[in-house]
């Protein structure tokens, strides 16, 4: 679907399904210098099973038109505005990477919009070395081939992916790329900043999941158990999977979210 | 863990060995269909909400290994292999072209190429209209409102033209359509299209990629960098398909739209799948690729130095000869190496040429490119044997010209073979009072 939300045309993915506002909602948010194709192998699956599934693109992302938001606070209430935006009253959340900040940030300041919360790959805090932030200003493409290369694990790495004859590498590379020039940084440099996990975890009082993955290394398998230590619930791991589980292990993912809701 | 280079991933990519029994060669998965876990598994399958095979025209597990390592080598976020070179150039059109429509293409190509747009594709509404490859001013005025590509072999035949890849990229990105590259006589270990600002590309894999003459096979690669929502012309990929709950593929898959709507759409509708025992064989020779043609390329190299100084040759046409008027682009693009195709002229015209081709006994005389073993061609005395000089020299060939596929052996070996041919067409020539 498409909508003007702050004067800017945003995209937001269906799965391919009707959407009714007044049904059991999944909002997918994604992480930095993604967009709603990360979670292809998500929200279509569930959507098809009666879900009502919403994965919008942030501002300069994906097809959504307008510029990157600049903090984890704002994007939070960016997706507040989204889900009133559209008539959504409560929601199931599914945040991966630095979707998972905002989800905490949303769970915690906005308790009544959400009934659950899943977080996948993800930590309290995910700081991106400095070299990192500054190579996606400076040359993009490079900071992107660094990304997909810590971004998977080893099936990753040797092109295996469930959709036959799919490149993880190359897909992920592409999908980035077509975001708006700018968005990886600003994406990059919202998660630098984020100091409030703690805190916000802390505060969060609807059921969670933790997805945790083994082969991580932009939210190291310790980070994503902290995380879980300070939110309680439910914990799941994934230990041969990296950082992009959602693509790469996505009938893991999956099965635990399944269980979940 | 950096990322794998050429040759590992021409060994590697796409498999891991199976979980099961540890085989560390890629299993042949000799089957047509495949169990379903339960209803819900299957109706998920059918809906393209996960992935896994159904069915072996659509996907194999053995055909996806080949594919996930193709899309690896050419950087393309996906592949369809297929039946055959031509099935994978017309699953292509028929993803992005349909009546009314219009393709620019390469006038110098590979003859099924041109067949297929000259007279197939134009009894089903769609119009070709053919410009040197080598000429960049005429593709951009070729392009019209309705044109939805752009078409061509990196290195033509036969007269080894080059399209200069980045250069017409820039022209077809402006217009809004995508270039689909034929990369058969290049293969991803000389260039990658797709790095080069190319959206698709396509392999006859029978030639250099499967590499043994013994299995025939294709594929398309889905560059995955074409914006397909930037404009209106391509309603295949950007309005609701006709199956998969009216999906729309470039909002559902993105950069991956076309290569569903190939394996949606083509290889569901049409078939051209290719076989798990071919997929298997031509593996085997994706394997060893870099090694071959880097072999390739040193024995193309001496061969070239034997034909330039041979008394019984008139004249030798490669990329990698300063007198090719498109040498520069070729060392530009291409600098591993130009290709192991080399056509050149035998003294004594079509008779002598025929004596050439009856004496040499090392290399093979057939229709064929890019197999480990050199295989020889002579037009004049086989395929274009109809034709009047005048008339083959408008097809851009002439009646001594040979063409040569070099081979893997021994370099000494296939000199004696040639030296010992070009005499037997020496004394052809000499007996029809040396005309050439
Ligand atoms: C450049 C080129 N493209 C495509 C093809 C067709 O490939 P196949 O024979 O695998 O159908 C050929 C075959 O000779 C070729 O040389």
């Amino acid at each position: 679907m498409k909508i003007i939300l702050h004067n800017t045309e945003i995209f937001a993915s269906t799965g391919g399904r009707s959407f009714d506002a007044a049904g059991s909602v999944v909002m997918f948010i994604h992480g930095s210098g993604q967009s709603h194709l990360g979670f292809m192998l998500q929200h279509r699956s569930f959507a098809n099973r009666g879900w009502q599934c919403i994965t919008p693109d942030m501002p300069g992302h994906g097809l959504s038109k307008g510029t990157a938001l600049k903090t984890v606070e704002l994007m939070a209430d960016w997706y507040v505005d989204f889900m009133q935006a559209i008539g959504v009253t409560k929601v199931t959340l599914v945040g991966h990477s630095m979707g998972g900040l905002i989800g905490l940030e949303l769970a915690s300041r906005y308790p009544h919009l959400v009934s659950k919360a899943a977080f996948i790959s993800t930590a309290l805090a995910i700081p991106v070395n400095d070299a990192l932030v500054d190579l996606a200003a400076t040359k993009e493409s490079a900071a992107i081939a660094a990304m997909m290369d810590w971004g998977h694990g080893p099936s990753g790495h040797i092109h295996e992916h469930t959709m036959p004859g799919t490149s993880h590498m190359q897909y992920g590379s592409r999908l980035m790329a077509s975001n708006a020039p700018g968005s990886l940084h600003a994406g990059l440099a919202a998660c630098n900043k984020y100091t409030n996990g703690p805190t916000a975890a802390a505060a969060v009082t609807c059921s969670t999941l933790t997805i945790v993955c083994g082969q991580d290394r932009m939210t190291p398998r310790k980070t994503g158990l902290a995380l879980h230590g300070a939110l309680g619930g439910e914990l799941v791991e994934i230990p041969h999977s990296g950082h992009m589980s959602i693509t790469e292990q996505p009938l893991d993912v999956n099965k635990a979210l399944q269980a979940f809701f | 863990m950096a990322d794998y280079k050429f040759d590992t991933l021409s060994l590697h990519a796409g498999q891991s060995p199976d979980a099961r029994f540890g085989s560390r060669a890629v299993p042949i998965h000799q089957t047509t269909s495949y169990v379903f876990d339960s209803t819900e598994h299957a109706a998920a399958l059918f809906n393209m909400e996960i992935g896994g095979h159904i069915y072996s025209r659509l996907t194999n597990p053995t055909v996806a290994v080949l594919e996930q390592r193709l899309a690896a080598l050419d950087g393309g976020v996906a592949a369809i292999a297929t039946a055959s070179g031509m099935s994978a150039l017309f699953v292509t059109v028929l993803a992005l072209c349909s009546a009314g429509d219009h393709i620019v293409s390469s006038s110098q190509m590979y003859g099924a190429n041109i067949n297929l747009f000259e007279h197939t594709l134009k009894r089903y509404g769609i119009e070709t209209t053919f410009v040197p490859p080598n000429n960049p001013t005429a593709i951009a005025e070729a392009i019209r409102p309705n044109t939805k590509m752009v078409f061509g072999e990196v290195i033509g035949n036969p007269g080894m033209d080059i399209l200069d890849v980045p250069a017409i990229a820039k022209i077809t990105n402006a217009a809004g359509i995508p270039l689909v590259i034929d990369a058969t006589f290049n293969t991803p270990w000389m260039i990658k299209p797709i790095e080069l600002g190319a959206n698709v590309v396509i392999h006859s894999l029978t030639k250099w990629i499967g590499g043994h003459g013994i299995a025939l096979g294709g594929a398309v690669i889905d560059g995955g960098n074409f914006d397909w929502g930037q404009n209106d012309k391509f309603p295949t990929l950007t309005t609701p398909h006709f199956g998969y709950q009216g999906a729309i593929l470039w909002e559902e898959f993105g950069p991956a739209a076309l290569s569903i709507r190939i394996r949606t759409e083509g290889m569901m509708n049409v078939g051209p799948c290719m076989s798990p025992q071919n997929a298997f064989y031509i593996l085997q020779g994706l394997e060893t690729l870099g090694l071959r043609m880097e072999k390739h390329m040193s024995n193309t190299k001496e061969m070239l130095e034997f034909l330039v100084n041979h008394e019984q040759i008139s004249w030798v046409k490669h990329p990698s000869l300063s007198d090719h008027p498109d040498h520069k682009a070729a060392m530009r693009l291409m600098p591993k190496g130009q290709g192991s195709i080399i056509t050149c002229g035998i003294k004594g015209g079509r008779n002598a040429g025929r004596a050439f081709i009856e004496g040499v006994q090392l290399a093979s005389h057939l229709a064929n490119v890019g197999d480990a073993k050199t295989l020889v061609i002579h037009p004049g005395s086989t395929t274009h044997s109809h034709l009047s000089a005048d008339a083959m020299a408008s097809a851009g060939l002439t009646d001594d010209l040979i063409r040569i596929s070099v081979g893997l052996e021994d370099i000494k070996d296939l000199k004696d073979d040639f030296k010992q041919a070009l005499r037997t067409a020496g004394k052809v020539a000499s007996a029809n009072g040396g005309a050439a």
